[in-house]
């Protein structure tokens, strides 16, 4: 809010408050379609299901705790049952053995409901094309985002839920699905845009790589950590 | 195999067995140095009893069983027919020996007497080779599917089964399908001699996991109640299985490294270090000094890293909600050290047979030296926060408790042996890869309850920072990996100067070394107890079985003994108190 003194002077309308007003309602009145509100409260407050197979749901609890903090995209609150949940990220490996398990488990998350593959494994397989390991959970499940990593770090975890909201927000998803001739559902994206194919011009400019010889900058030696390990002992 | 088969000398346990079993021994030499016997067949029972009740110092620890598909092996001269293997680990604490006992079975889907009747734990060993290889134990209790599917076909380490899924019918998963798999893992107490009933009570059957938060994975346990109090329980494991010995068939010495990583996936590097360990002793690979300590300095960070997730969860399953985020805050900075010297996070996959992926970069000492020096306070602040609390207190103590004997008979190794008070660290008693320079503790609790399991970690964590430490203060110079010819990837150096360096590099990078035929078991005290990598090279540049034997298996096939009587509460302090992850069990 700004204040500001306007001398009333004759002959001069006050031009000053009513642009005052109008920043006002402009700040506390939101004209919107009801549907694009709720895209909008929904994609800043996704509840993902307490569900993981492997290693990389090590990566994504990480994900949760202090020096990531998923709450800053309004997403710590993991529910132990999938029908408080709308979103599951299938993090780890596939196997034969759980793909029923999983099934079962997507069939309970309440519509609308969203997946993120999380790691090579989830994605495609990755490392492991053996018998007991089904070569990505797409094979069964619409995937809306891919991590790439094996296991992805936490920030790429991050990353990829903040890919989730922006397509959560666009392209808002009904509470009934609706599915097309082949009997897929019409809001899944089918072919979201690879953020490779997005970056690489950006990426192809980088031409001169760090060699490995050193540690760079060590967040250990800063004196801040220094001082704290002192105070404590 | 190349190696003379020898007569053993009477006074040694092979020698005792010959005595025993008479004719039909045949000794087998292997580079490990254990011992190796082949029995006839029919007389397993009788030869496994003898060793664990008939002699003094006795074999009490069944430490694996498994078996090996011998047929198209080529490289077996002077060793019986055979066209399967069951090989039994034996260790006696006591004398500080093993032997390994082995039994040529002949057909394709040969019989053997089960051993279940001497040793508790080849229960779920013998179910596993029966689900791997088709192998019948008679007289085994319940053999069922273990780690595949009840529904599967087949028996994957067979070598007619096929390895990729990319060579088998692609996964549909129909509703027929969906519900077919489902029904079969339905949970029927009376498969378990359960009963619904009793004089005075009806009992009731609960399903914990597949997915469940307090489960560290996807695990199952099928619960038989009366009340909130647990009459019985059956871990149901296999969830997790991602044929890591299948795996060691197909990929080259080297290309193999990054899938021990996954096995234990909170151990890091720790699981690279037996199976380049065993590699390097078949090859005849001498690793420099300091290689060696970069070696040990990453295997007990990793050590830390993952006592550190076991120390935050293990209080966030007892009630505490806020100590995981510290010891979570610690494992990322434990992790800045990771990624500054390999990196990588959880899976650097650094070391190479013959020595480590690079050397250490500028700057690592003051990482780590910061590190060891800021955790001490950390730890003692933890101890306040976490294991001096009274309710973390009554939650653990006295629950869940085993005896010495009872670990030893389960197969129970690492700390949760330790804190039985049994001071067993493969670190102390068989130094490996230059443990014998370092000056450590073995930190030894005598309830063997929940709380002290947890207690000996903690400790754990200290003895590391000291060995870290040692590390950091005596670090040798010199090369980072061996000059001899086996070793992955060769030193590049010289490579443009010199037409046979070049060949040779070329051959090891494309093809990968070839290790001469041999056996050969390396085992180390890794992060949740004792981890080998049992090897078989049949003189080819990829493993013709590989057996890797973790602590986390035979811990949760005793679920059942320690938590019977207690309350669904105290099974997950119990579970917590395991320090297991699934792909340690389900390989």
């Amino acid at each position: 809010m700004r204040w500001r003194l306007t001398k009333a002077e004759p002959g001069h309308p006050m031009t000053e408050v009513d642009s005052a007003y109008q920043e006002d309602v402009s700040k506390s009145v939101l004209l919107a379609k009801v549907e694009d509100l709720i895209a909008w409260s929904r994609s800043n407050s996704i509840w993902p299901f307490n569900f993981g197979l492997s290693c990389c749901y090590v990566e994504m609890a990480t994900a949760f705790t202090s020096r990531h903090d998923i709450s800053r995209f309004g997403s710590e609150v993991i529910r132990a049952t999938p029908r408080q949940a709308d979103l599951i990220v299938v993090s780890g490996t596939v196997f034969r053995k759980m793909g029923p398990v999983l099934q079962h488990l997507y069939d309970q998350l309440l519509e609308p409901r969203w997946v993120i593959s999380m790691g090579s494994c989830a994605n495609s397989g990755g490392m492991y094309d053996i018998y007991s390991v089904v070569q990505g959970a797409d094979k069964f499940l619409p995937v809306d985002v891919y991590v790439p990593g094996c296991p992805p770090r936490p920030e790429a975890l991050l990353y990829g839920i903040t890919l989730l909201q922006q397509a959560v927000a666009d392209n808002p998803r009904p509470l009934s699905w609706t599915v097309d001739h082949d009997g897929r559902d019409v809001h899944v994206t089918r072919n979201p845009p690879s953020q490779r194919d997005l970056k690489t011009p950006q990426r192809i400019e980088v031409t001169e790589l760090a060699e490995p010889t050193s540690v760079g900058d060590a967040p250990l030696s800063d004196d801040l950590l220094r001082s704290k390990a002192s105070r404590g002992s | 195999m190349s190696e003379a088969v020898l007569q053993p000398a009477a006074d040694t346990v092979a020698g005792l067995l010959q005595a025993r079993l008479g004719p039909g021994c045949v000794h087998q030499n292997t580079v490990d140095g254990i011992p190796t016997v082949w029995i006839p067949e029919s007389r397993i029972v009788d030869a496994l009893t003898y060793l664990k009740t008939g002699i003094d110092r006795p074999f009490n620890l069944l430490f694996d069983l498994s078996a090996v598909d011998e047929r198209l092996r080529e490289h077996r001269a002077g060793l019986p027919q055979a066209d399967f293997t069951v090989f039994y680990h034996l260790m006696s604490l006591d004398r500080d020996e093993d032997i390994r006992i082995k039994v040529g079975l002949s057909g394709e889907f040969p019989h053997v007497d089960s051993v279940t009747g001497v040793f508790a734990n080849a229960n779920w060993y013998e179910r596993e080779a029966w689900d791997m290889f088709g192998i019948t134990f008679d007289g085994h209790p319940n053999l069922t599917r273990i780690l595949t599917p009840p529904l599967w076909e087949g028996h994957p380490l067979r070598k007619e089964h096929p390895a990729r899924a990319t060579e088998m019918d692609p996964y549909k998963m129909t509703q027929e399908f969906q519900d077919a798999q489902q029904e079969s893992l339905r949970f029927d107490p009376a498969e378990w001699g359960m009963t619904a009933h009793a004089a005075h009570t009806d009992f009731m059957f609960l399903n914990l996991g597949p997915n469940h938060p307090s489960v560290h994975g996807v695990f199952r346990i099928a619960l038989q109640l009366d009340g909130e109090v647990i009459i019985d329980a059956v871990p149901d494991i296999g969830y997790h299985h991602r044929g890591a010995e299948k795996m060691g068939e197909r990929q080259s010495w080297h290309t193999y490294i990054p899938y021990t990583d996954r096995i234990d996936y909170l151990g890091g590097v720790m699981n690279n270090l037996p199976y380049v360990m065993a590699v390097e002793m078949m090859a005849g690979i001498e690793v420099p000094p300091r290689a060696q300590y970069i070696r040990i300095m990453l295997a007990e960070l990793f050590r830390i890293s993952s006592h550190l997730v076991f120390y935050g969860t293990f209080a966030q399953d007892v009630g505490q909600m806020s100590p995981v985020f510290y010891m979570f805050a610690d494992r990322e900075r434990l992790f800045s050290i990771i990624e500054a010297i390999t990196g990588g996070r959880m899976h650097p996959s650094w070391f190479r047979i013959g020595g480590v992926c690079q050397d250490l970069p500028e700057g690592w000492d003051t990482m780590v030296r910061d590190f060891v020096d800021y955790m001490p306070a950390r730890m003692d602040h933890y101890e306040k926060m976490a294991m001096q609390n009274s309710i973390l207190k009554q939650r653990s103590v006295g629950v869940g408790q085993y005896s010495t004997e009872e670990a030893l008979e389960w197969g129970i190794t690492g700390p949760s042996l330790r804190a039985t008070g049994c001071d067993w660290d493969l670190r102390r008693k068989r130094p490996y890869g230059g443990y014998d320079q370092f000056d450590f503790e073995i930190p030894v609790a005598d309830g063997g309850d929940v709380y002290d399991r947890a207690r000996v970690r903690i400790e754990e964590i200290r003895q590391s920072l000291r060995i870290i430490r040692q590390c950091v203060d005596n670090m040798p110079s010199g090369p980072y990996k061996a000059t001899h010819p086996q070793t992955t990837p060769p030193p590049k150096e010289r490579t443009m100067q010199d037409i046979e360096t070049l060949i040779h590099h070329f051959l090891n990078v494309s093809w990968g070394p070839v290790v001469p035929p041999s056996e050969c078991c390396m085992m180390i005290e890794a992060t949740k107890g004792w981890n080998s990598y049992y090897l078989t090279s049949d003189g080819g540049g990829m493993s013709y079985r590989t057996r890797i034997r973790t602590p986390s298996f035979p811990a949760l096939q005793m679920i059942p003994l320690i938590s019977n009587g207690f309350m669904i509460a105290d099974l997950i302090a119990i579970i917590a108190s395991i320090d297991f992850v699934m792909a340690d069990v389900d390989r």
